[in-house]
């Protein structure tokens, strides 16, 4: 029987800044035998500590292909978020996880795939987006849109520009507000939607990103003709423990810390408050 | 297994127990109040008591239970996980809290096994009293949680008068016995009969029952119960979160780091279902900002067939705490039955 609230130390060996407000950290487990132990899927999430202000969950946005590297991409938004964006380089923070289901890629084999992403929401389907990208021969056609409040408020810039030059991606931006110098589309992520042609029979949607977002995109997308399975989306809530104890991720008797936070609509559609 | 052990010599036997480790007990308080605490002679339990207000719950989970000791050094830290291996005796506590410790004790063995709670729990004697006379509120007998108890306790005592029957109901309780055998004879078939009548008076005692899980379950499992009436019934919490802190079987918790200076204890502290923040997120979304809903969840959560095929039991005990301290009453009996009835009073 282990501790289950007993942290693993890490350390942040990298911070890059992605926005005015948002980070991303690589972090390294202090045993580095740890690191090689380290199997999680995409969708997962972690449990992070930053030590005083206690610990919030954040999903993994690195890809399991990628195992040199575990990240995950926090924006500044309470006590904990702003402490965790104070530290520097070296600093040690705590890990407990992986938790949650995650993507089921496998499922995903032989499929088309659109990712839906809105500004926060794309690192958990980065995650997913590299995990395929990395094994893009077992995947049919890989589509992603992404939106932003601005043109500041994009994450992960320079690899929005490689997926923009890759020919075996389909790969489209917009934000709600332009600044100076931006020259590409305006407006929010669904009017993309006029801009590629569906498959919905043999397509996988993910769909990630603010709840106002992920409402209007499910519609239309229900509307384009895709399943309500066919529709995957990962679900927010306040969390503490991550392992179903604590109930704050209740949903009916379902909790999304455990039996999420990767449900389908039809899964998410039945459950009730 | 059915023992007895004289009334006099139950204050020997606690003595032995005071040696073996902490003593918890119902207690007078200077202010007069009854509430359980470590004891630390046998002369202070309190045998002929009401039920405290508290339950003894906070002995395997304290309301503020230190989990990992972090000490910050330089850009580094170190963590040292804080285990409570004491070994403890919960004495003359009633069949209900017996029960939501039993409770508790299942909830925390799920997967993953909660090794902070269970360190606790299978290093606690639980030493029962069964209820001759039921107390006022009390619906133990709805909830299959009393007045006396087949499963659930280490040693079951039922007060016969001059003597105690003592049945024994795990190694736990053998062991305890067993550290004075010379106090415990083998009860005879006349002690094992009266123990019996007087179960089956106790039950007598309460009459009709009050609080009908079965037909509650039904709806609330299948969302039959109108929105509407939530929101009646909810109108009159006062989101004072009592119920939660008095209910044997609650145990919802939130994880925080107390202390300052570079050193701090992570700590799992109780929490409120009925609080607006228990589900606020940071992005300022809340899911369940209406307090109809956290009322619902509540009882969702305590008695819906969803639960109760996890838990084996409904999340209550009967004990009637959340009838002493709701200001709003909206306790569990008059919600089961609002939602049986279709109708809250008005």
């Amino acid at each position: 029987m282990s501790d289950v609230f007993l942290p693993d130390i890490a350390r942040l060996v990298d911070i890059w800044d992605e926005t005015p407000d948002t980070k991303t950290f690589t972090v390294r487990f202090r045993v580095s035998k740890k690191d090689e132990d380290f199997d999680f899927r995409p969708g997962q999430f972690l449990e992070l500590s930053v030590f005083g202000y206690g610990e919030a969950p954040f999903c993994i946005a690195s890809s399991p292909t990628r195992p040199q590297a575990l990240q995950t991409t926090v924006r500044r938004t309470g006590q904990l978020t702003d402490a965790l964006h104070k530290l520097g380089a070296g600093a040690e923070v705590g890990i407990r996880g992986p938790f949650g289901n995650g993507f089921n890629v496998e499922a995903a084999y032989g499929k088309n795939l659109l990712f839906v992403a809105g500004g926060i929401g794309l690192p958990p389907l980065r995650s997913l987006i590299w995990n395929v990208l990395d094994e893009r021969s077992r995947f049919g056609n890989v589509t992603i849109l992404y939106g932003a409040r601005t043109p500041s408020d994009l994450v992960y810039k320079q690899e929005l520009d490689e997926w923009a030059k890759r020919s075996d991606v389909e790969f489209h931006v917009t934000v709600d507000v332009a600044q100076a110098g931006w020259t590409g589309k305006v407006g929010v992520v669904p009017l993309l939607f006029k801009t590629i042609t569906f498959h919905p029979e043999s397509t996988l949607a993910y769909v990630c990103g603010p709840p106002i977002m992920i409402r209007i995109v499910v519609q239309d997308l229900l509307t384009l003709g895709f399943k309500e399975e066919a529709i995957i989306s990962t679900l927010e809530r306040m969390m503490q423990c991550g392992i179903g104890k604590c109930n704050h991720c209740a949903i009916g008797h379902r909790y999304v810390c455990r039996d999420g936070p990767v449900f389908n609509y039809r899964r998410i559609r039945e459950m009730v408050e | 297994m059915a023992l007895a052990i004289e009334r006099k010599a139950v204050t020997k036997w606690v003595e032995r127990l005071l040696e073996l480790g902490e003593v918890i007990a119902p207690v007078r308080t200077p202010c007069g109040d009854l509430l359980f605490s470590i004891v630390h002679s046998a002369e202070e339990v309190v045998w002929d008591s009401a039920n405290p207000l508290h339950p003894p719950k906070a002995f395997v989970l304290p309301q503020t239970d230190p989990l990992v000791k972090i000490t910050r050094n330089g850009q580094g830290v170190e963590l040292e996980p804080i285990h409570d291996g004491a070994r403890r005796f919960l004495v003359n506590v009633r069949s209900c809290d017996a029960k939501g410790i039993a409770f508790l004790t299942r909830m925390h063995e799920m997967d993953p096994a909660d090794a902070s709670y269970l360190r606790r729990s299978d290093n606690l004697t639980i030493i029962s009293m069964a209820c001759i006379s039921p107390c006022a509120v009390g619906f133990c007998i709805c909830a299959d949680s009393g007045p006396f108890l087949n499963d659930s306790y280490d040693v079951q005592l039922t007060d016969l008068g001059e003597t105690y029957l003592a049945e024994v109901g795990s190694a736990k309780g053998q062991a305890a016995v067993a550290e004075e055998p010379n106090l415990f004879r083998n009860a005879t078939e006349e002690e094992v009969i009266r123990r019996k009548n007087l179960e089956a008076a106790a039950r007598n005692h309460f009459g009709e029952e009050n609080c009908h899980f079965g037909s509650a379950m039904r709806r609330i499992s299948t969302g039959r119960v109108p929105d509407a009436l939530w929101e009646k019934m909810s109108d009159w919490c006062l989101e004072c979160g009592a119920c939660n802190f008095v209910c044997p079987t609650c145990y919802c918790f939130s994880v925080k780091d107390l202390g300052g200076n570079g050193t701090w204890t992570r700590c799992r502290l109780w929490d409120s279902c009925q609080y607006s923040a228990f589900t606020l997120e940071a992005s300022g979304h809340n899911p369940r900002a209406q307090r109809k809903d956290r009322m619902k969840r509540r009882f969702f959560h305590k008695v819906s067939a969803q639960y109760y095929a996890r838990d084996g039991m409904v999340g209550c005990v009967g004990c009637g705490r959340c009838i002493k301290v709701c200001l709003g009453a909206t306790h569990m009996p008059a919600v089961v039955s609002a939602i049986r009835k279709g109708k809250w009073h008005e």
